[in-house]
């Protein structure tokens, strides 16, 4: 009894401070951002006094608001862009073997090279060949990272039991199309669903692709947030309360990413 | 309503060196309105062949006719073939209802007479009551319903049936066989059933196509090819037990066949089958089915086989021996009436009815025909 009590005791003291190292600097952050720069540095840390004029400060004093409608644009166009092409993609793949396994593995290595290698072209090609706004070439750059990365996520939920449906659905009469659009996406969807919020949420924290492609008036929250801690020192206390907004929605979308996620994995369970 | 007809047709998967010939130039002609049964081992290529007439498999090689049409490069939604696969393929978003609507929405049919076709099937098949359900919440036996169903209101060419009964217990299965053959008299559709159950082959279909590596052995009605077995794969494949296969020697002496089996001899007039006498002096194979062995003499042309046994199955109507020729050689069967005292290891003699022997030539396997 004791040693059994003794090892729960165990295992959550160890899961206790893994939670803490990732828990502690979200919850100093939010500390932060409730009290006023002075009593932000003080060590040890202090509640002081705590309001919500930072929050108030992020709308007045920057551009917060610019900012997050920039991030809004680029993540929704982007996925909205990559998410059916990654998906006509992933289809391709599985169900013709369109491009074999380099093209599979091509994908694959696409996420592997550093960002840094790929930007440097794309800079140029957006500023000298195809001169375009710093918001679409952020979110041309986004649609290239993320239609791979989706393609590749989705692949696997394409698989046997799905062609099955679509065999079952073409002797029903429906052209390949048809068998697609009516059968497999939809019982694909949660697992489309999961790819794409995944997509948006790489593209509304990607930084660099942003910093280098925009221009001031295109800069998204990641830029934006970025920049101030440059300019006239850093305002901590409005920093902090800028980036838990930012974080927001990314928090709002977590749940129902962890359902569709789960719910897609699982499609193999159609019986 | 369709005849369908295979011409040297192949399916080859892969190519050069590991190209397998997953089915091998086989003919075939299934009539209007016939109840084929493909029936064969594992992998012989049963599935394939329906997938290629199906059109969900090309064809490699060869030609595929529906009513005297070729159809090789037509796409599975315009050969109005319907296909109830072995784990039912029911789309699991869409209610039964659903389920069934699809294929009569895409040809564009009027609400009306989908809800009154679905109506109908419904009630045929007793799932009334399912209709708004999702295939998740049925049990087997109802998405097999559900499966049949949704081929049902499409009033297609033909059924095709992948194995439709092998998720099914055995009570439900002989129920499903049942109406199946029901269905099949009322509606008069072609219909082909894949299988490797031989209660379904020998019950279920006007006739049998049985395969093995890809290739036809035999076609004919099921009590034909029971009867009439063209190689000893077919002999024994069909039935359980088996029909039994000795190794024996044929002699003509004295105007008599004789055979003989590890040391005993079956003699028949030679007038009975003339045809063997072509194979005397010559190593043959005895097949004998089990029905055939009597514990008392049945007329005149029966002959004794000493055996002992092996073990006893007591089935009810039915008793199933296993035995061994002589004290310890080829094992056989017998199916015997249910009454009797047998023990294991205890000598039993027998009588074959001679007049329902086969032979089979050793090195090709093929039957040697008596006449
Ligand atoms: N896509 C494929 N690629 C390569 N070989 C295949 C493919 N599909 C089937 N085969 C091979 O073709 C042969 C016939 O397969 P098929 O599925 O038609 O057998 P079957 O008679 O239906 O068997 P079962 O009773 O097990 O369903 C098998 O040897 C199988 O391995
Ligand atoms: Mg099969």
């Amino acid at each position: 009894m004791r040693s059994a009590r003794g090892a729960a005791l165990l295992r959550h003291l160890i899961l206790g401070g893994f939670s803490a190292v990732i828990a502690m600097p979200l919850l100093w952050v939010l500390r932060v951002s409730l009290t006023d720069k002075a009593t932000a540095y003080r060590l040890p840390p202090e509640i002081g006094e705590i309001g919500l004029q930072n929050y108030v400060e992020v709308f007045t004093a920057f551009d917060f608001t610019r900012w997050f409608g920039n991030s809004v644009t680029v993540a929704v166009l982007a996925t909205l862009v990559s998410l059916p092409a990654a998906a006509m993609m992933a289809y391709a793949a599985a169900r013709f073997r369109t491009g074999g396994w380099p093209l599979m593995l091509g994908v694959l290595a696409s996420q592997m090279i550093p960002p840094i290698v790929l930007v440097l072209p794309m800079f140029l090609v957006f500023t000298t060949l195809v001169p375009v706004p710093g918001l679409v070439a952020i979110t041309i750059a986004h649609v290239a990272i993320n239609l791979p990365f989706m393609a590749w996520i989705m692949a696997s939920f394409f698989d046997a039991d799905t062609r099955m449906l679509e065999e079952a659905a073409r002797c029903d009469g429906a052209t390949r199309w048809q068998a697609f659009t009516r059968i497999t996406v939809p019982v694909a969807m949660p697992g489309i669903i999961a790819a794409g919020l995944l997509g948006f949420i790489l593209s509304w924290n990607e930084f660099l692709y942003a910093l280098l492609l925009g221009n001031h008036s295109s800069q998204t929250l990641a830029v934006g947030l970025a920049s101030l801690e440059t300019h006239a020192g850093v305002n901590i206390a409005p920093l902090a309360a800028a980036t838990l907004l930012a974080l927001a929605p990314v928090l709002l979308l977590l749940p129902f990413l962890q359902t569709y996620l789960v719910k897609g994995l699982s499609l193999g369970a159609l019986k | 309503m369709a005849s369908i007809e295979l011409r040297s047709v192949s399916r080859i998967f892969g190519a050069g060196a590991q190209a397998i010939r997953a089915v091998d130039r086989i003919d075939l002609r299934v009539e209007d309105g016939e109840f084929m049964i493909f029936l064969g081992p594992s992998g012989c290529g049963k599935s394939t062949t329906l997938r290629m007439i199906a059109g969900l498999e090309p064809v490699s090689e060869g030609e595929l006719l529906i009513d005297g049409v070729r159809v090789n490069d037509i796409d599975p939604a315009e050969r109005d073939l319907a296909i109830v696969f072995q784990n039912y393929a029911l789309y699991p978003h869409m209610s039964v209802r659903k389920n069934m609507a699809f294929g009569l929405k895409l040809r564009g049919m009027a609400e009306a007479e989908i809800g009154s076709r679905i109506a109908r099937v419904a009630e045929t098949l007793g799932v009334e009551a399912l209709l708004d359900r999702r295939p998740a919440q049925l049990s087997g036996g109802q998405r097999q319903r559900v499966a049949l169903g949704r081929a049902l209101v499409r009033e297609p060419r033909a059924f095709l049936l992948d194995e439709p009964l092998s998720n099914l217990d055995a009570k439900l299965r002989s129920v499903m066989r049942t109406e199946l053959i029901k269905l099949h008299r009322t509606l008069g559709t072609t219909m082909i059933h894949v299988t490797h159950d031989q209660v379904e082959a020998m019950t279920m279909g006007t006739r049998i196509c049985i395969m093995r590596g890809g290739e036809i052995v035999q076609v004919g009605r099921p009590q034909d090819v029971y009867r009439e077995p063209v190689d000893t794969f077919v002999a024994g494949f069909l039935a359980t037990p088996p029909m039994n296969l000795l190794p024996a020697r044929l002699d003509v002496a004295d105007g008599a066949l004789r055979l003989r089996i590890e040391g005993q001899e079956i003699a028949l007039p030679l007038a009975s089958r003339p045809g063997w006498a072509r194979h005397a002096g010559r190593d043959v194979i005895l097949g004998l089915r089990p029905e055939d062995l009597h514990e008392a003499p049945v007329g005149a042309a029966t002959a004794a086989l000493d055996c002992t046994i092996e073990t006893v199955e007591a089935l009810g109507p039915e008793t199933i021996l296993t035995l061994r020729l002589g004290r310890d050689g080829t094992e056989l069967a017998a199916r015997l009436p249910p009454e009797g005292d047998w023990r294991i290891g205890a000598a039993l003699r027998l009588h074959a009815d001679t007049s329902k022997l086969h032979l089979f030539d050793p090195e090709t396997t093929r039957s040697i025909p008596g006449n």
